[in-house]
């Protein structure tokens, strides 16, 4: 009985989270320009759109995924040492490194924004797609930290401790046993940052300074006017890459261990 | 908490891309563990090659390029707010409290005092208590069914639930603007189906009035506090479950059945082994929430009533919107960094309060 309850519930939390989303799927497939749900003549000449034809939309796409892949890669190749300066010393200064380094994904996004703003306008790099990427690396910093740093934790003692009565130095130890051992988390870190970049708005609308617009950019901008169906392909297509980055973290890593879920049980 | 007592002072130095490689270690070849030397370690190869650069130079250059990236926006807001806004667009730099002042009792004070600005804060705040804490009261139970289930399957849901979490705040607030507004969405399926009539029968339809939910002739959710809301509480509820995970998925099931052979209901259960053992990690992700939520810019825009919109509506405006004055923005920006800032502070005492109490 109460387990009944309990799967209605889940069953019920699924629905309302997959409403507005489902919702704004259908409408994709809207033949006119309204974004009328259910959709009349449903086609799929939006996603041409979108895809290939209407170039507001295919260069903010393109922007989004340069700013998203460079953003990542960026991050967690600031991430790296500084997990690593964490996990084999476990200084204090480390640990306020990786504090430091964290403290803009803890803030309301908007402040952060805000001061990224100020900072281009000083250095001269507001509305250059570059300092995009690097005000995302920035932001999403945190998220391989804490990925790598799981990772390295999990590395058993023992694998260390007999390479280093092997003679292992620890640039071998690192190559041989701390890199393979800890790829898939930092894999796991790079598509969190590039998904949550993919995704984020406040502070690209601050540093982008109206001189390029990504995809979610785009859609705030069009928002005045009105949605239309093609804005609801950008929210498909972008569903669908967090679906499969995050299903492919499932597959090929351990998701409920990155989430933190407890070892011992399965 | 705060940032700048922690920093002596973060060098402007332009943080470049190619600085970076630096600091990171190089690509592993692929070679097997059997090509260890046979030597035995002595202290100066033990520490070669790459270490070495994570030594003194390469820490040194990553000390740089956080504190230029993390640090320096925020000691930039902060200084930026004691400037003072010229003619036109432009500002210059300064050292007056007058934006503060503009803030809290407005800047024709003590003459004609107005309260504008507290009062978005008020909204602000008040818009994400009631948000973060509906999050966190439904994603409880969620969270604790879920761990119960197959490691599989929970893997299914967290992708579910990533997958939501990480969708963009714009198309979030896109579709549930769809499902509430007047012409499509819920109001007009109230009207189809007869619901509203039925409301108007029974007299439902005046509370809905009084609550501001209903124009004369069919309910309405656009604009009201419900609307701003339900769509803030929608955006976070995901963090909200995968904050509450570990937690969840490390309790003790053997604990749950002991009480429950001991003859205590589910309800007893729930109220005296499961909340007990969360409460700490409740707290701080309703405060966690809480501060990410000060900062809504999207939903509120669509969602709430002019009157009753919020200071980071209002850091927008004057940041690079309509009323352009940069310092004034910069000053809204840090009164909600020290709102923010008080907050994780206050969870932060609370759940460190709470462990040793415990232990």
């Amino acid at each position: 009985m109460l387990k009944a309850a309990g799967h209605v519930f889940m069953g019920l939390a699924a629905i309302v989270l997959a409403l507005p989303i489902a919702i704004v799927c259908a409408a994709a497939l809207n033949g006119g320009r309204t974004m009328a749900f259910p959709p009349r003549d449903p086609t799929l000449a939006r996603f041409g759109e979108f895809f290939i034809s209407e170039p507001v939309w295919t260069r903010a796409l393109m922007n989004s995924i340069i700013v998203s892949t460079g953003a990542a890669t960026l991050a967690v190749l600031l991430a790296w040492p500084i997990a690593y300066l964490l996990w084999k010393t476990g200084a204090r200064a480390s640990q306020t490194l990786a504090g430091l380094g964290s403290v803009p994904f803890a803030l309301p996004p908007i402040v952060f924004g805000v001061g990224l703003g100020f900072f281009w306008a000083f250095l001269g790099g507001l509305g250059s797609i570059w300092a995009g990427i690097i005000s995302h690396a920035t932001l999403f910093l945190a998220l391989p930290l804490v990925t790598i740093s799981i990772g390295l934790q999990g590395i058993d003692r023992a694998h260390l401790d007999a390479a280093a009565t092997m003679g292992a130095t620890e640039s071998v130890t690192f190559r041989s046993i701390i890199l393979p051992q800890t790829l898939p988390y930092t894999v796991s870190g790079f598509f969190f940052a590039f998904v949550l970049s993919f995704n984020e708005f406040i502070v690209m609308f601050f540093v982008s300074a109206s001189a390029y617009s990504t995809v979610t950019l785009q859609i705030f901008n069009s928002l005045r006017n009105g949605y239309t169906p093609t804005m609801a392909v950008g929210a498909v297509t972008f569903l669908t890459v967090s679906l499969i980055v995050f299903g492919a973290i499932a597959r090929w890593g351990d998701l409920p261990r990155l989430m933190g879920a407890d070892q011992s049980r399965r | 908490m705060s940032v700048a007592e922690q920093i002596p002072a973060a060098p402007a130095a332009a943080a470049s891309a190619a600085t970076q490689a630096e600091a990171t270690p190089p690509r592993p070849t692929p070679r097997g563990a059997g090509q260890v030397p046979r030597a035995a370690p002595d202290t100066d190869t033990a520490r070669r090659p790459w270490p070495r650069l994570l030594d003194r130079g390469g820490k040194a250059v990553l000390w740089a390029l956080v504190l230029a990236l993390c640090v320096t926006p925020i000691l930039l807001v902060m200084a930026i707010s004691l400037g003072q806004s010229v003619e036109g667009s432009a500002w210059e730099w300064s050292l007056t409290l007058r934006n503060y002042q503009r803030f809290f009792v407005g800047s024709n004070w003590p003459a004609d005092p107005t309260f504008l600005y507290l009062n978005q804060l008020y909204w602000s705040l008040r818009y994400a208590t009631i948000a973060s804490v509906l999050a966190v009261a439904t994603a409880l139970p969620f969270t604790y069914l879920m761990t119960r289930l197959s490691r599989a399957a929970q893997a299914c849901w967290l992708v579910f639930i990533l997958a939501s979490l990480a969708l963009s705040e714009v198309f979030i607030v896109m579709g549930w603007d769809i499902l509430l507004s007047n012409n499509s969405g819920l109001p007009r399926l109230f009207l189809v189906t007869g619901l509203t009539d039925w409301l108007k029968e029974t007299g439902w339809f005046d509370v809905l009035r009084e609550w501001g939910l209903a124009n004369p002739r069919n309910v309405r959710f656009k604009t009201s506090e419900l609307a701003t809301v339900l769509t803030m509480s929608y955006l976070v509820w995901p963090y909200a479950v995968i904050l509450l995970y570990p937690a969840l998925s490390r309790l003790d099931p053997a604990l749950s059945e002991a009480a429950r052979t001991m003859g205590a209901g589910s309800w007893t259960v729930a109220r005296t082994v499961i909340l007990p053992a969360v409460r700490l990690p409740l707290i701080g992700s309703t405060f966690l929430l809480f501060v990410f939520l000060l900062g809504t810019y999207v939903a509120v825009t669509v969602f709430a009533d002019p009157s009753r919109q919020t200071t980071a509506i209002s850091i927008y405006d004057h940041v690079r919107g309509a009323n352009l004055d940069a310092p004034f923005g910069a000053a809204q920006a840090v009164i909600l960094l020290v709102t923010a800032t008080l907050f994780l502070t206050l969870g932060h005492f609370l759940t460190r309060r709470g462990s040793e109490g415990r232990a």
